[in-house]
């Protein structure tokens, strides 16, 4: 099955109000194009989960689109906190849940593995536990002893950028692989944009780094600097200077206005002839 | 007063986490300080050490801090790649070690990157308990550095516990992620005080109990006897630290302001050229 589409397409089939997983980390492989297309659309109050957040969770923060998020951290790493993120916690502006990084997984696992919770000691004896509503602490039916219950966690959609795809929905991932394959698999619908579209029979040939299996996915989006600005390995590295000039935007109100119509509101074409186009981006980032 | 003149800070606390790590353990590298201890305790005193190039991955590479390179890292020197299932059942297992640098840790050795103040209202919202919860409710030994001793970072009292400490936070734990070292810019510190509170076990040459007391949130326990100095780094040491830094990545972590800015940019600029002068491109896309 060909299950190309395009990036408006995508965002067309995400529900306002659905539960969407985004794959990457912080600053590594984050689906940024379908991110963007998602922050100027008219969807809202979505409910967001990640592991690892980064300026993807930060963006729909900043654009209004979100009513709550999961997540275990959001930051810029060595860039420091995320703006909009750290407004919205300290003016309550949205719902938060704070989990943290194995029990995401672990509640991304159950959605899989379609049981209603997984077991962990991780969070007991931690303010997670008490401020963290969707965990339980329960009793150990073989000893007694206490444990907590993670919930499933059930993405209505889930968000990746991988470094290479079919057009079957298969996905090649190089660099770390992060929580992807989990969002990918627990999701009803999960979409993908990559950097380049290959044959299924090149794609074969990535063996154990055809990570994302098609029967998994719904739709696949060729999309190159698509992880941008935050980076791709081995393609690309974070576009630190982005960043920086995304976190003296966020500082001020009319900064930020400028910096969403020349970066949020453009599609991904007019997103990367906005910061000099490819050759420019390949001659800053490529490694 | 300060430490010893003679010695570089940075030195003396990367040197005295390292002589900390000892055994067969995955050692993350998610800062620059943490990565050069790893690297320096497996060449110099724990040698059977597997290093990790990222938070995640590129197992037994010799780490080179960067501000984004750490995924090209693993893939220049063909690291073992892991996934996130490997790391946190590496911690689950106890074949895991990891320093961590918390906003806040308290006389208990609980610790927190999540917010100051209240979580429902923070004053600051911070990034998230990430992974620690599960590292201070598995590991037999967790290790804490803090690169500016203040009362704002060593308190009575953290604001939230996103890692379990000793006392209280123990319900239900048991041993496994109690708090082990914490390394400062005035001395190491264990938790063997009454009810495991914080204790003296070495002061950095130069650094006076005094200055210890003046800059901590509470009265640190001093052991009976005389308090000892940390051992400087050997000329050895030093060595390999320059070598395996020579963008002083680390210097970053000790500055802040218009001077950490400047730093920051030129280490971007430079990353590239310093990756490639060290290792030849043999990664996946380069075979």
């Amino acid at each position: 099955m060909d299950k190309r589409m395009s990036i408006d397409e995508v965002v067309d089939r995400i529900p306002s109000g659905g539960l969407i997983a985004i794959g990457g980390s912080s600053i590594s492989r984050k689906p940024m194009a379908l991110v963007r297309a998602l922050a100027r659309s008219d969807k809202r109050d979505l409910r967001i989960i990640v592991d690892v957040g980064g300026p993807d969770v930060d963006l729909l923060l900043g654009t209004g689109r979100v009513a709550e998020v999961i997540y275990a951290f959001v930051g810029f790493e060595v860039l420091g906190l995320a703006p909009h993120f750290r407004r919205a916690r300290q003016t309550q502006a949205v719902q938060f849940q704070e989990w943290t990084e194995y029990t995401v997984m672990a509640g991304l696992d159950a959605a899989i593995k379609r049981v209603p919770f997984m077991p962990t000691h991780a969070t007991l004896g931690t303010d997670v536990l008490r401020v963290n509503a969707a965990f339980k602490e329960i009793r150990d039916p073989f000893t007694e002893q206490p444990i907590v219950a993670v919930p499933a966690l059930k993405p209505d959609v889930a968000l990746i950028h991988v470094n290479y795809a079919d057009i079957q929905g298969n996905g090649v991932i190089l660099g770390d692989g992060h929580v992807d394959v989990l969002c990918a698999k627990a999701a009803k619908d999960t979409y993908m944009s990559c950097e380049r579209l290959l044959s299924s029979e090149e794609l074969q040939r990535f063996g154990r780094d055809v990570q994302i299996l098609r029967v998994y996915s719904r739709g696949v989006v060729e999309a190159p600097w698509g992880a941008h600005p935050t980076g791709c390995a081995p393609d690309y590295r974070t576009d630190v200077r982005h960043l920086q000039d995304y976190l003296r935007a966020s500082s001020s109100e009319e900064g930020w206005r400028q910096y969403e119509t020349e970066f949020v509101t453009v599609d991904h074409r007019q997103y990367l002839e906005n910061h000099g186009g490819a050759e420019e981006l390949v001659s800053r980032l490529k490694v | 007063m300060p430490i010893d003149p003679q010695l570089n800070v940075d030195e003396v606390i990367i040197t005295t986490m390292a002589r900390q790590l000892s055994g067969e353990m995955l050692v993350s590298s998610v800062t620059a300080f943490g990565s050069l201890a790893a690297h320096l305790a497996k060449r110099r005193y724990a040698p059977d050490l597997a290093v990790l190039s990222t938070p995640e991955s590129g197992m037994d590479v010799t780490p080179m801090p960067t501000l984004t390179l750490g995924q090209f890292l693993t893939d220049v020197q063909q690291g073992i790649p892991l996934t996130m299932e490997d790391i946190f059942d590496a911690i689950f297992t106890d074949h895991f070690r990891i320093w961590i640098n918390p906003s806040q840790i308290d006389q208990y050795g609980n610790t927190n990157i999540t917010c100051i103040g209240d979580w429902y209202r923070p004053k600051v919202a911070l990034v998230g308990a990430r992974g620690i919860p599960e590292d201070t409710s598995h590991l037999s030994e967790t290790f804490y550095y803090i690169l500016n001793h203040s009362p704002r970072a060593v308190v009575a009292r953290v604001d939230f516990k996103s890692g379990a400490g000793n006392g209280d936070s123990r319900r239900g734990l048991g041993p496994h992620g109690a708090p082990s070292v914490l390394v400062t810019d005035l001395g190491v510190f264990d938790f063997t005080g009454p009810d495991g509170t914080m204790a003296v076990r070495s002061l950095h040459p130069g650094v006076s109990i005094e200055e210890v007391q003046d800059r901590t949130g509470f009265p640190v326990h001093v052991p009976a006897g005389e308090i000892s100095a940390t051992d400087p780094p050997s000329p050895d040491d030093i060595r390999i630290i320059r070598d395996a830094d020579p963008l002083e990545v680390r210097k970053l972590e000790l500055m802040s302001g218009p001077e950490a800015a400047e730093k920051f940019v030129a280490i971007y600029e430079r990353e590239r050229q310093a990756l490639h002068a060290t290792y030849p491109r043999v990664g996946k896309l380069g075979r």
